[in-house]
Formats: structure tokens, sequence, C-alpha cells
């Protein structure tokens, strides 16, 4: 990249930049200037900044798109199947309307997503099948085998998972976990462009509060899952062992460098494991999200 | 840390009403403070006992572990003095919250070295912590607090570091809400007060969140130079 290009990319750039995105490059080209050579700094922060708002951004969100896909399809047929959601699992209370709330905002997740991507001068990612003629487009049923019949682990867990609630909230939490990771480690690939970052971090805590209710809903009496699921991850328990691999990692307790189990606790105590590894929920590669989830795809 | 627990039954009335509880609770409390002036007081430049939260990205991680010790202390309080009638597997889950809460606010005091803000002391009049709907509505507010400021404060990090930090512990803060949420209103997890019509979570900038903190906080602070937009 020569010096010229250098310009026309900063022009190009502040075009379609936000302000706060442009600070943000300023800012750290100059703590770089002064750990290099001036040249050397210059090709390091277009690098470092304005490179990832390339195809790696991209990449993170068309994952997140695929999986927000597969969310969306995965709640649209178990909200219209029968009587799989029971209507009262909590006295008083009616499960339908919690999950049509998620059906809503992977829906929404969806449209968002598409538009940004195209923004961005990217493909968004479209499901096998995929036919924009149809009455309701995102919803391609032929996409995906929620049952995992060409995973002999995971087939005879989902067999019935539009037959079983317990078995269908079992594929939810780790579909909502899922996505939460996958995002935590998107993050990096959206360094360049704050806009961006910030929603994929208000895209992120909308599938954590999903995947906080689902982990309840298998908490709670009428289900009470084995493993007893508290809204967030606790340790690195998988609701069952054949799952093991979704959780692995999430046992951490060292989180920059630091120890959490030596820092103080309560009542004379050290920070509790159970507090230091609730306390995160650990990034997965994409190459990791995709193994999970493709199980579930045709 | 100094606690004040006193009961406040006229904003336990007014909260679960669903609409935007931070903000009414501020002017809530705005028009309870007013003949003492407490609040008006914050809004006037910094005094000199003035808890000096920093510039850049110091100032950044001060802020978050102010709200941190916040939200260590409303759970510290309230496992201690749990509300009436709450399960085992609500007493449980209260517990975890605390200790995630310690976790996170001991992990930022630790980041921060010799830079770390010294112990704010709160101010929990507005929770009547014996009782269910109080500690839940004041604790959904805290933690929709707590999730708008960590998406809202990502983007004026220098450090990129901590924006990958954070993006382990936003995701936390958000399930904690969920949970508050759909214990006082079952499947208002992610409803319209925190999830926008594009699916997207709330987002606040620093001084936005300092404001309605404020409530909680017997503190008071100085964010002059605290990054914020």
């Amino acid at each position: 990249m020569n010096f010229k290009n250098i310009l026309n990319d900063i022009s190009a750039s502040e075009a379609d930049e936000s302000l706060s995105s442009r600070r943000h490059v300023l800012r750290s080209f100059g703590s770089k200037v002064a750990l290099a050579a001036l040249p050397f700094a210059i090709g390091s922060l277009f690098n470092k900044t304005y490179g990832q708002t390339g195809s790696k951004l991209i990449e993170a969100l068309n994952l997140a798109l695929e999986i927000d896909y597969m969310q969306y399809n995965f709640y649209h047929i178990a909200n219209n199947t029968g009587d799989l959601i029971p209507p009262s699992t909590f006295s008083g209370n009616n499960d339908t309307a919690g999950f049509r709330t998620i059906e809503q905002q992977q829906l929404a997740h969806i449209n968002f997503l598409k538009t940004t991507i195209t923004a961005l001068g990217g493909v968004p990612f479209t499901p096998k099948n995929y036919n924009p003629l149809d009455v309701n487009p995102p919803f391609v049923p032929s996409a995906y085998d929620f049952t995992a019949r060409k995973s002999s682990t995971y087939a005879p867990i989902f067999v019935n998972v539009f037959a079983s609630y317990p078995k269908f909230l079992m594929l939810a939490q780790l579909l909502e976990d899922v996505a939460v990771k996958a995002y935590a480690w998107g993050m990096q690939d959206a360094l360049g462009n704050t806009t961006i970052l910030t929603q994929m971090f208000q895209l992120q805590t909308t599938e954590a509060r999903h995947a906080a209710h689902v982990r309840l809903m298998r908490r709670l009496p009428d289900v009470s899952a084995p493993e007893t699921p508290s809204p967030w991850i606790v340790n690195n328990i998988p609701p069952t062992i054949p799952l093991q691999s979704y959780y692995l990692g999430e046992d951490n307790t060292i989180q920059n460098d630091i120890s959490l189990t030596t820092l103080p606790g309560t009542g004379g105590s050290n920070v509790t494991k159970i507090g230091a590894t609730a306390g995160f929920d650990e990034p997965i590669t994409r190459a990791a999200a995709y193994a999970f989830i493709d199980p579930f795809r045709l | 840390m100094e606690i004040i627990n006193t009961p406040a039954t006229a904003q336990v009335e007014e909260a679960g009403k669903g609409v935007d509880l931070s903000r009414r609770r501020f002017f809530q409390m705005a028009g309870g403070m007013a003949g003492a002036g407490l609040l008006f007081a914050a809004c006037k430049g910094s005094a000199p006992t003035d808890i000096y939260v920093g510039s850049g990205d110091t100032g950044l991680l001060n802020y978050l572990y102010i709200l941190q010790q916040l939200e260590a202390a409303f759970y510290t309080q309230a496992v201690a003095t749990p509300y009436y009638g709450l399960t085992a597997s609500e007493e449980a889950l209260l517990t975890e919250l605390r200790d995630t809460e310690v976790a996170h606010r001991e992990f930022f005091k630790k980041m921060l070295g010799a830079d770390a803000v010294r112990n704010v002391e709160v101010n929990f009049s507005p929770v009547t912590f014996a009782d269910r709907t109080s500690f839940l509505s004041n604790a959904i507010i805290i933690e929709d607090l707590m999730v708008a400021a960590m998406n809202g404060v990502v983007k004026l990090f220098t450090d990129t570091k901590y924006i990958l930090i954070i993006a382990k512990m936003a995701p936390v803060e958000a399930r904690h809400a969920a949970y508050s949420r759909d214990l006082l209103t079952r499947n208002s997890f992610a409803d319209a007060t925190a999830v926008n019509s594009n699916g997207l979570d709330l987002a606040s900038s620093p001084l936005t969140v300092m404001n309605s903190a404020q409530t909680y906080l017997q503190s008071r602070f100085d964010t002059s130079k605290l990054p914020s937009y």
C-alpha cells in the first residue's frame, strides 16, 4: 500500500465511518507513533483498524446471521407445533409468549444483519434452499434437521426435539449459548468499526437474555433438568455428557492474566469458582461455532 | 461499606409497571430530594470530596468498577436480608449472583491497581430488600443499567483488550437482567423496555449511566475527564 492509496482510503473511510470510529483510529495512531517509526506505524495502523472492516468482519456477521436463521427456523417450527410448548410451566404463566418473543427477535436480527452486511459491501448468507419469492423467505425448514440424524452422537438426544419440551429447551439452550459465545469471539473483527462493534454487543446481549430465559425454563419444577441449570453458565456443566464439547473452557478462572479465585471474595474467603466461571461467557472460534451447528444443518 | 436501607414504599408501588423504570425513578428521587438539593448538587461542578473517576481507559475502567461495586453491594445486602418468600432455588441463584458480581468487582479493582477509585458508599434507600417486588424491580433497573453501560462503553476504549474482556461480561449482565425480569414478570426477559424492534439491547453513554446510577450511590463523582458522548 503506498501513501497515496492510504490517503484515498482515509477519505473513503471518512465518508462512511462515524466520527467516533475516526477518533478511535486517531487515538490508536497516536500510541503507535510513540512505539515505531512513522512509515511503519502507518502501515500497522491500516492493517489493524481499517483492515478489520473487510472480510473478517463480514465473516463474523455472516456467522451471526447463519445462527439467527437457524434459531428463527427452530423457534418458528416449535411455536407452530401443537402441544410442544406448554401453556403453563409455571402457575399462571404462559411459556408460549416467551418463545414468540424470541422468534420475533431472531427474525429482527436476520433483517438487521442482512442490511448491515449489504451496507458493508458483503454478501449476506442465505440458507440452503432459500427462495426470496417464498411467502416467508427466512423460513426454510428444508435447510435444517434439528433431530441431527447425521450425527450418531446427537441423534439419540434430539430424535424427539419437537415432541419433547425438555429436549426442545436443551437444543434452544445450546443455540443461544453458542450465539453468545460466537459473538464474544467475533468482536475482535469489529474493532475498526465502532458503530458495528456496539451493535454486535447489543445483539449479543439480546441472545444472552434468550439464553437465560431458556435456562430458567429448564431449571423450573415442571422441567427440572437434572443438572439444575442456572440462567448463566456455571463452571462447564453440560445439559448431558455427550454435549460436553459445547461447554469446554467455561471452567476458566483466569481472565486477562488475573487468577480470579486468588482475589478476595465474601466473608474472608476468596472469589468463588462459581462466581469466577459464571461471570464470563467464553468465546468460541468461528470454526468451533460451525462445528457446533453443523449437525443440525442439512 | 456503609449501607443505607430505608424502605421507600411510594417507589415500590410505582415499580414493576414496565416502562423506563430507571428514568422514572430518577425523577421520583429528584422530586423526593428536591428540598435537600442532593441530586441537584451532583449536577453542578465537582466538589473537593467527589471521587475523581479519571480519564482515558483508566476512567472507563473506574466507571465500570464503580458500577460493579454497586452491584456487588446490592446482592451482598440481598443475601444478608433476602426477600420474604424466596424459594431454595432463588436463594441459590441469589448467592451465585452475589459471587459473580464480587468476582467482577475484584477483577476491575485488580486491573486498575493503584489507579482504582476508593470504595464507594451506596444508597439503597429506594430498595426494600425484604419485599420481593421492591428487590426485583430494583435489580432489574440495576442490571439493565449495567447492560446499557457495557454495551455503550466499549467504543470508547483505546486498548482493545478491554473490549474483548467486556464481550465476555456484558452477556452475563444480560443473563442477570433477564432472570430478574422473568422472576418479577414471566416472559419479560427481553421485552420492548430492553430490546428494540431491530432486536438490539440497551446501550448508553457513561455520563447517562452515571446519572441514573447516582440514585443508588451516596458517594459523588467527578466525571469531568471521563470519556463519554
